[in-house]
This record gives C-alpha cells, sequence and structure tokens, in this order.
C-alpha cells in the first residue's frame, strides 16, 4: 500500500499521474492502484496457475513437471524425464487449459465490472443485454441445423455462437434506442431482459424438437467447461479478448466519472452515452469471444469485481486491472476444482462457478440493500 | 436509488421467464400425425386378460389385449417387434428406427400433454421418460401406461422383454426372442474369443468426453468379452461420467468406440488429431471405430445383438 498516493488524492491538491491526461473523479476515496495491490493479484494468478498445471489425473511427478516447464525458458537447462505421453499432457492439455481458463475468467471478470460502472448496477454481469442467450441459440442452431444442412464440423460452434452474442445484443441496442428518445441505462436493461428472453424462447422451441444426443450436446455447452480447450481456441479468442481487455482498461478512468451520474460526468466534459457504447460494445464482443470456446460460465462477472470492491474500494482505476487479475487466477482455481473433485470424472465449471457463486450473490444483494 | 433498479430488475426478469414458460409450453403441441390402423389383427391369445405388469412406477392393469399401442421408446419398439406385437403398434416415436417400417410419429416419447397422444385413440402407450404429468394424465383418461426406463443389464432387458410380452399378448414369444438374442451373444463371444480378455476400451458419447462406465447396459456388453472400462474409476457418482482427454491419455485405452458420429461428426480420423492423441495405442493399432449413437442409447435386441456382432468383428476382424 502506497499511502502517500492516497493522501495526495484526498488532498485534492496534487492529483494523481495518472490523472493528468483526463478528467478526475471526486476524490472521495483511494482510487489509484498500488504496487501492493498488483502483486497480490499477480501473485493470486501465478500461484493459481502453477498449482494447475501441476494437478491432473496423470498423476505426472510435481518435479518433473515443473522441470519441464522450467526447460522452455530461457537459459535454463533442465531434463525433466517426463515420458512422450507426459510432455503432451503438460504442453497441450494442461498448459492451453489453464491460459484459456484465465483469459475467459479475466474477459468475464472485467466485462462484469465494466458492465456495473456503464449501467451504474452492482447487478449487472456480462450476460446482462443479451449475450448469453444469443450465443446459446447460436450454438443450439449449428447443433440442430447440423443433419439437415449436411456435415458440419463442430468447430462452427464458437463461430455461431459468437454471431448468435453480438446479434442479440445489437438487438438490444437497436430495441432500447427506439423505446426512448434518450438511450437511457434503463431501457437498455428492459431491452437486454425482452431480448434474451425471446431468444431463449426460439433456443427452447428448437431444443424442444432436436433428438437427445443434440439435446445433451447444447446442454453440456451452456453449463461451460473447458474440457476441450486447445490452443486453437487461444489463438481464436485471444485478439478479441486482448483488444477488449486494453479497450476497457483505457476507460477505468471515465467509468469512474459517470460513477457520480451521467449528468454530473457530462458537466465536466464526458459524454456518458458514448463512454457507455464504447464499453458495452468491448465487453459484449469479449465475452462473445470467451463464451464461445467455453460455453455460459455464470457467476465470475459478478463474484470476482464485487470481492474486489469490497477490499480495494470502489474506483474502477482498481476494479477494473484487478478483476483481470483475480478473475483468471478465479476461473483457472474453479476449473482445477472442476476436473479434481471427483477425478478422474469431471464436473461442468459453470456448476462450480454457480456453486460458489450463487452464495456470494446473496451477499451481494444483502449489501447493494443496504447501499440503497 | 439502487434498491428500486434491484425490484425492476428482478420484476422484468420474473415477466420474462413467465413469457418463455408460457412460449416453450405453447411449442409442446405437436402436430397430430395422420391415424395408423393396425394391419392386421391378431386373434392368437399369448395370455389371458385382464392382465397387471409391472412398470417402471408401479404395478398397471391392462383389461384387454390391445390393439392400438403408441409405443415412445426405441428399444420397446424392437421389443414389441420381436415379440411379433408390431400389427397391434399403430405409432412409434421419431427415434424408432428399428424396425424401418413401423408406424413413425412425430412424437419424441417426452411430451407433457396426455391429449397429444388421443388423436391415435391408443390402449396402451408405452414410454420410457415420460414428461410432466403425462403417466397421471393417461391414468386419469384410463389409458393403460408402461414404462420401461433404461436397462442397465441383460436382466433388466429380459424382464422388460416379459413384461412387454404379458402386456401385449405374446408371452409365448418371450422365450424364443431371448433364446435368438442369447445365440447371437454367444457366437458373437465365441468368435472374439480371448482376443480382448482384460483389454481396456473407451465409450465416447459426445466429444467433450462424457463415457458410459461398464454399470450401464453398453458397458455390460463389454463385458461380455473380459474387456475393461477406463471409465469406471470415474462411475462414483454417475454411470455416464464425464472424464478428461487427460485421463484418456494416461489409461491408453486399446480400444475406442465413437458413439457420436451422428451428433457431433466425430470421425476416427478427427479422434486422431486431436491434441497428443495420436500417440494412442487405440489410434496406432486402428481400434478406433465410429459407431452409431444409438449403441450408447438403445437398449432393444437389435441394437444389442448388432452391436456385440460389431465388437466381436473388431476384435477378431
Amino acid at each position: 500500500m502506497t499511502l502517500t498516493a492516497d493522501a495526495r488524492t484526498s488532498d485534492g491538491q496534487a492529483p494523481p499521474l495518472d490523472d493528468i491526461d483526463g478528467p478526475s473523479a471526486p476524490a472521495l476515496h483511494a482510487t489509484r492502484l498500488t504496487a501492493g495491490h498488483v502483486v497480490l493479484g499477480a501473485g493470486f494468478l501465478l500461484a493459481a496457475a502453477i498449482v494447475s498445471i501441476l494437478v491432473g489425473p496423470a498423476g505426472l511427478p510435481v518435479g518433473a513437471v515443473l522441470a519441464e516447464v522450467l526447460s522452455r525458458l530461457p537459459l535454463v537447462h533442465l531434463h525433466s524425464g517426463l515420458s512422450a505421453t507426459g510432455v503432451v499432457v503438460v504442453w497441450q492439455l494442461r498448459m492451453p487449459r489453464m491460459v484459456l481458463g484465465g483469459l475467459v475468467g479475466a474477459m468475464l471478470a472485467i466485462a462484469g465490472a465494466s458492465y456495473q460502472g456503464a449501467f451504474s448496477n452492482p447487478l449487472a454481469d456480462p450476460y446482462l443485454l443479451g449475450v448469453a442467450s444469443g450465443a446459446g441459440l447460436g450454438a443450439a442452431l449449428v447443433v440442430v441445423g447440423a443433419p439437415v444442412i449436411g456435415q458440419i464440423p463442430s468447430d462452427l460452434l464458437p463461430v455461431a455462437a459468437f454471431a448468435g452474442a453480438v446479434l442479440a445484443v445489437a438487438a438490444t441496442f437497436a430495441l432500447g434506442r427506439s423505446r426512448a428518445s434518450e438511450r437511457s441505462a434503463a431501457s437498455l436493461l428492459l431491452a437486454g431482459v425482452a431480448v434474451a428472453a425471446f431468444f431463449t424462447a426460439v433456443q427452447t422451441f428448437l431444443l424442444q424438437r432436436s433428438s437427445p444426443g443434440q439435446l445433451s450436446t447444447v446442454y453440456s455447452w451452456i453449463l461451460g467447461g473447458l474440457s476441450t480447450a486447445g490452443w486453437g481456441q487461444v489463438e481464436l479468442v485471444l485478439p478479441y479478448v486482448g483488444t477488449a481487455m486494453v479497450v476497457l482498461l483505457a476507460c477505468r478512468r471515465l467509468l469512474d466519472v459517470m460513477s457520480v451520474g451521467d449528468e454530473e460526468a457530462t458537466s465536466v466534459g464526458v459524454r456518458a452515452e458514448r463512454v457507455r457504447l464504447v464499453v458495452i460494445v468491448a465487453a459484449t464482443l469479449g465475452t462473445a469471444a470467451a463464451v464461445s470456446v467455453s460455453g455460459l460460465i455464470g457467476f465470475v462477472g459478478i463474484i470476482v469485481p464485487h470481492t474486489i470492491r469490497l477490499l480495494a474500494g470502489p474506483s474502477y482505476r482498481r476494479i477494473l486491472p484487478l478483476s483481470v487479475l483475480f478473475g483468471a487466477g478465479f476461473l483457472i482455481l474453479a476449473d482445477l476444482l472442476a476436473r479434481t473433485i471427483l477425478s478422474p470424472a469431471e464436473i461442468p465449471l459453470g456448476v462450480v462457478t454457480a456453486f460458489l457463486g450463487a452464495p456470494f450473490f446473496l451477499v451481494v444483494l444483502r449489501q447493494a440493500r443496504r447501499l440503497g | 436509488m439502487k434498491r428500486s433498479w434491484v425490484r425492476r430488475f428482478l420484476a422484468s426478469a420474473l415477466t420474462a421467464a413467465v413469457v418463455s414458460v408460457l412460449l416453450s409450453s405453447a411449442t409442446s403441441a405437436a402436430p397430430a400425425p395422420a391415424p395408423q390402423v393396425a394391419a392386421a389383427r391378431n386373434a392368437a391369445a399369448g395370455s389371458a386378460f385382464p392382465v397387471t405388469v409391472h412398470s417402471g412406477d408401479g404395478n398397471v392393469t391392462i383389461p384387454a389385449r390391445p390393439v392400438r399401442i403408441l409405443c415412445l421408446s426405441p428399444s420397446s419398439t424392437q421389443m414389441v417387434y420381436a415379440l411379433g406385437a408390431g400389427p397391434q403398434v399403430v405409432g412409434v416415436d421419431e427415434y424408432s428406427s428399428w424396425p424401418a417400417d413401423a408406424p413413425r410419429t412425430k412424437f419424441s416419447g417426452a411430451e407433457t400433454s396426455a391429449e397429444d397422444y388421443l388423436p391415435l385413440r391408443p390402449d396402451l402407450v408405452i414410454l420410457a421418460y415420460p414428461g410432466g404429468t403425462m403417466v397421471q394424465q393417461l391414468r386419469k383418461l384410463e389409458i393403460p401406461v408402461l414404462v420401461l426406463p433404461a436397462a442397465t443389464t441383460f436382466a433388466d432387458v429380459d424382464s422388460q422383454l416379459a413384461e412387454l410380452a404379458a402386456a401385449t399378448g405374446h408371452l409365448a414369444a418371450v422365450g424364443a426372442v431371448e433364446a435368438s438374442m442369447n445365440q447371437d451373444i454367444a457366437a458373437a463371444v465365441r468368435k472374439a474369443g480371448s482376443a480382448a480378455r482384460g483389454e481396456s476400451y473407451y465409450i465416447e458419447i459426445s466429444p467433450d468426453y462424457y463415457t458410459a462406465t461398464s454399470k450401464t447396459f453398453i458397458g455390460a456388453e463389454f463385458s461380455l468379452f473380459g474387456m475393461r472400462d477406463i471409465a469406471d474409476p470415474a462411475g462414483r457418482l454417475s454411470a455416464y461420467p464425464q472424464i478428461s482427454a487427460e485421463f484418456i491419455l494416461k489409461t491408453n485405452p486399446d480400444y475406442v468406440f465413437l458413439a457420436d458420429t451422428v451428433c457431433c461428426q466425430q470421425t476416427p480420423t478427427s479422434f486422431a488429431h486431436r491434441p497428443g492423441f495420436s500417440a494412442l495405442a487405440a489410434v496406432r493399432l486402428h481400434h478406433v471405430l465410429g459407431v452409431n449413437d444409438s449403441v450408447a442409447s438403445q437398449w432393444g435386441p437389435h441394437t444389442i445383438e448388432a452391436f456385440v456382432a460389431l465388437i466381436a468383428q473388431t476384435l477378431r476382424p
């Protein structure tokens, strides 16, 4: 904790360096990301990543796996003694699964935090504007349509899920805009609820006419998981998730300004509607890419930002970067639980995050009520 | 401010939920298929009616020999036709693929409103996984309903055959059907000999590694050959657990059967291309076989005989 930075901010005298080129929020809270926070978050992520690489049903010796990983670092010459299969397990199965889990967790957490900021609503999550129902419909269309259209490779599913998610949020935007002359956050949210209901209805209709095999394929995708993760999926989502994170992180100060209300933000020169649009587009594209490979993993976008908010205060300059680190670490750990609790059987990842998330959500709800 | 937000959000979510429930139930009214008349009325009485048989949820009394059977489970359809009760059947579900000339309907067998079935005027409905309160509804309409859930052993298959024989009036045929099935199984096991005793297998139900343990009817088919299911250690909570690519690499099964060729277009080639799988013994020895998905979801005599013969053929080409 660098107390000096906090003290300077609460003075209101000398603004922190990262505020010079942006509008400054009312300095009621400590707002600046401290080195302590970053070290804590990075340490958590690193620990989660290491444990997840070391543990798995293949029961590889821990020392050999560590040596194998370290041997790929420059200037390190180690012989792990792992068999060829062991090397494949580490580099082709555990490593991409851990990296993909980290990317998806980071994306869902920062998207959830950004939505909460953009809508000033503590219950907002990345699926608020229809991403989940759109992606679900896309997945269902591919699975149910496969026998009709002909032989469709299963790697069309992520593309369809992505397209469905983007389409659903675009529909929410179009409807939310036409409903009121001004695009208020409220009308957007309501349009999101309506679009989600509509897309879910179409998906339910499709699934009801599908065969049990198709039903279980879509259902297992909806539950979410990383059981088929490979480097191909990492390459698929990295450009979207990477860009989305950079854009959202760049908006962190603007979200702080907007937290005092649209009118107040406008009075200091922030165009709240425009910021909201940028944040939503970035969060949506990133989330759509993430769910297209991982399925619908719930509650990460709620649990992680709220934990950070409770521990590090309400400033988005802290919440957004820390959401990336803790979101990644949280999902890597959740996936570790999903594949070890009943090992060698797996539990759907969405079940693990919801099992941890649902009780947490109730706490957040109580907190929100007390604040309101 | 925040409190009203919560309330509005919850209220609209609730409305959306109600709307989606209404929409989805509205879609469950499947179009009624054209009634099919039984081609022949077999007068040969195999048993005395009324007869009481054991259903999945208690005893069912069938007052008279049924002549308008609605059979909405592919496995039961195979049994009913094998027993010679085919001419009494007026409709089968859309997934009943054997025999090819069975009167297929658009029903899935999971309908939730008994009214859907009324146009066919059934006097016996056979289901595996009844939807909602279907059984209670049919009882109120005084239509006998027989629930025969998934078999997990060959004994289950035999007892379902016996229940169906009694219910349809073909008790005399049970012995012959069971004998024919047992003969086919014995011939397959004889053909394979000791080729696969102790060999391990992985049966894939979906590409995200859902599988079946030996505690399922398909596992029982492999057990006949003395084969070992790699998924058994994962079967503590479910007989159809999800395992992982890592576990498959570790256990390195001798044989792989892909029962996700229809749902998910998997092939031995796509299997071999998964990360690290080219090193699997089954891949190197070409012991990866794509099979119809139904082998893992249908326990009728036709499916069992065909699949057991296929296993024998794979073990001893």
